[in-house]
């Protein structure tokens, strides 16, 4: 009975977050020409605006299809292009690797790491980059007009891409996964695996018991600590997908009240500020991965061989 | 989890297709932009480092032919100015040789004039003596003959012929 009832409370508690995410976002847009209403919700999901067989298409989903089409024409005209001595866009793509190369070393430390790893972030921030840019390009544009439940709806063709979690979600995904498959090739499985389900913490119970019995309390605490570790990973997918998802999505509902109070003249300061919200969600994607990245590639169980040792030398110096 | 998947409307065909375009960006990116790119890139700044070290080379070398070039000509400063030196001293000595021997001659020279000379001189003194002493002859003779007179004994005549 109790059961039932807390299933009901819960299922009106999901009815009532609906209704509230909706109406916090309900901007309506009147037009007098057909003497109806249209409205246009900014809601948290992407708005499907065509299907293929059963394959729904959403506008994030179109616009990073524009991405992917814009960075494959950019791709093809370099690739047509290139030249030893550089000239127009080719010079400030080397311009733009160059520094951006240099600021990955700041990050790793190391140029073997950052030339593995620039390809992966390298992209990633200029996907997240144009995603953002573009769901701002057509600001109160082109968009399809449908019958809803509330009568006319206004759907935007075009959303930025990272304005859906299923745009961030699995950018996120592939970035931590990618970091671990990294991590894998670098330091080996067994490492890598080591970190998330510490079975060298319980070995090392059996073999240092005798030379150090209060192994006992720390492997164990060793071995809980790998699965907090497993857990950080769904944490970095979860904190990596709606940072980015809430920011994009945060500018596009403050351009849209700016535009739905004063239209054309409040929006473009916030405008530009949703240009640089846009840089800066892409640059901090980027160097959260390369982060990820730097951090899976060490191996931190010979780092703390390599700091014992260094102890160990520095006490033989001392009583020597 | 059902109501995180019904507020943001989670869709793991769009979350796949969002991957697989991400993927794609990824690939075409690396092969037609960043891997030419950077291979272009790297080809340059080995050619650069390479035309750097060059001309480091040929710095060097052009230091070091400098170096061998005024070695050089300091040597043939050097050599030229020992050449003249003793090319002067051999003239210095030629010309005194020459000069001794010019001497020499201008001595043997008047020494043979003077022997030239003085034998022309002895000559002419004998000669001198010879009309002389033809001349007292015939003087002799024609004082004798104007004279007529006999009172000259031969052996006077004699005497005079003597000298």
């Amino acid at each position: 009975m109790t059961t039932e009832y807390e299933t009901q409370n819960t299922e009106k508690n999901i009815e009532t977050h609906k209704d509230v995410i909706s109406n916090e976002y309900n901007l309506e847009i009147e037009t007098n020409s057909s003497n109806e209403e249209i409205s246009h919700e900014a809601t948290l999901y992407a708005e499907p605006i065509f299907h293929i067989g059963n394959f729904t298409v959403t506008n994030a989903l179109f616009t990073s299809w524009i991405v992917v089409a814009i960075l494959i024409i950019i791709s093809i005209i370099i690739k047509i292009k290139i030249k030893q001595i550089p000239k127009g866009i080719q010079n400030f793509f080397e311009f733009v690797i160059e520094g951006a190369e240099s600021l990955c070393d700041q990050v790793t430390g190391d140029r073997k790491i950052t030339n593995k790893a620039f390809p992966i972030v390298f992209t990633i921030f200029l996907f997240v980059l144009l995603n953002n840019w573009l769901g701002m390009f057509p600001f109160g544009g082109f968009g399809l007009i449908e019958n809803g439940e509330h009568g006319k709806m206004f759907i935007p063709i075009i959303r930025s891409g990272t304005a859906d979690i299923n745009g961030t979600l699995p950018l996120a995904i592939l970035s931590v996964l990618g970091a671990n498959i990294f991590g894998i090739l670098s330091i080996g499985l067994w490492k890598t695996i080591n970190k998330f389900i510490n079975l060298n913490a319980l070995g090392s119970i059996f073999t240092k018991i005798k030379k150090d019995p209060m192994i006992l309390m720390t492997a164990p605490i060793m071995f809980a600590v790998g699965f907090l570790e497993l857990i950080g990973e769904f944490a970095k997918i979860a904190s990596l997908s709606f940072r980015l998802f809430g920011n994009v999505f945060a500018g596009e509902v403050l351009l849209a009240s700016m535009g739905a109070m004063l239209a054309y003249i409040l929006p473009t300061p916030f405008l530009l500020l949703e240009v640089f919200v846009g840089v800066i969600q892409a640059f901090i994607f980027a160097i959260l991965t390369l982060v990820y990245y730097t951090i899976a590639s060490q191996d931190h169980e010979h780092e703390e061989h390599q700091e014992k040792h260094q102890e160990n030398k520095h006490e033989l110096e001392g009583a020597h | 989890m059902d109501s995180f998947i019904t507020t943001f409307h989670i869709d793991w065909q769009i979350i796949i297709a969002q991957a697989i375009n991400f993927i794609v960006v990824l690939f075409v990116l690396y092969f037609l932009a960043l891997k030419p790119l950077k291979k272009v890139m790297k080809e340059r700044t080995e050619k650069i480092e390479g035309g750097i070290e060059n001309a480091n080379k040929n710095a060097e070398l052009i230091k070091n032919t400098q170096k061998e070039y005024e070695a050089i000509i300091s040597k043939a400063k050097e050599e030229a100015h020992i050449i003249f030196k003793e090319g002067k001293e051999e003239a210095m000595t030629k010309k005194k040789e020459m000069l001794e021997e010019a001497g020499k001659e201008v001595e043997q020279i008047i020494t043979s004039g003077k022997k030239l000379l003085e034998s022309e001189k002895t000559k002419m003194i004998e000669e001198a003596k010879k009309e002389i002493v033809s001349l007292v002859v015939l003087s002799t003779e024609k004082l004798l003959e104007s004279t007529n007179t006999k009172n000259f004994d031969e052996k006077t005549l004699e005497q005079i012929k003597k000298i």
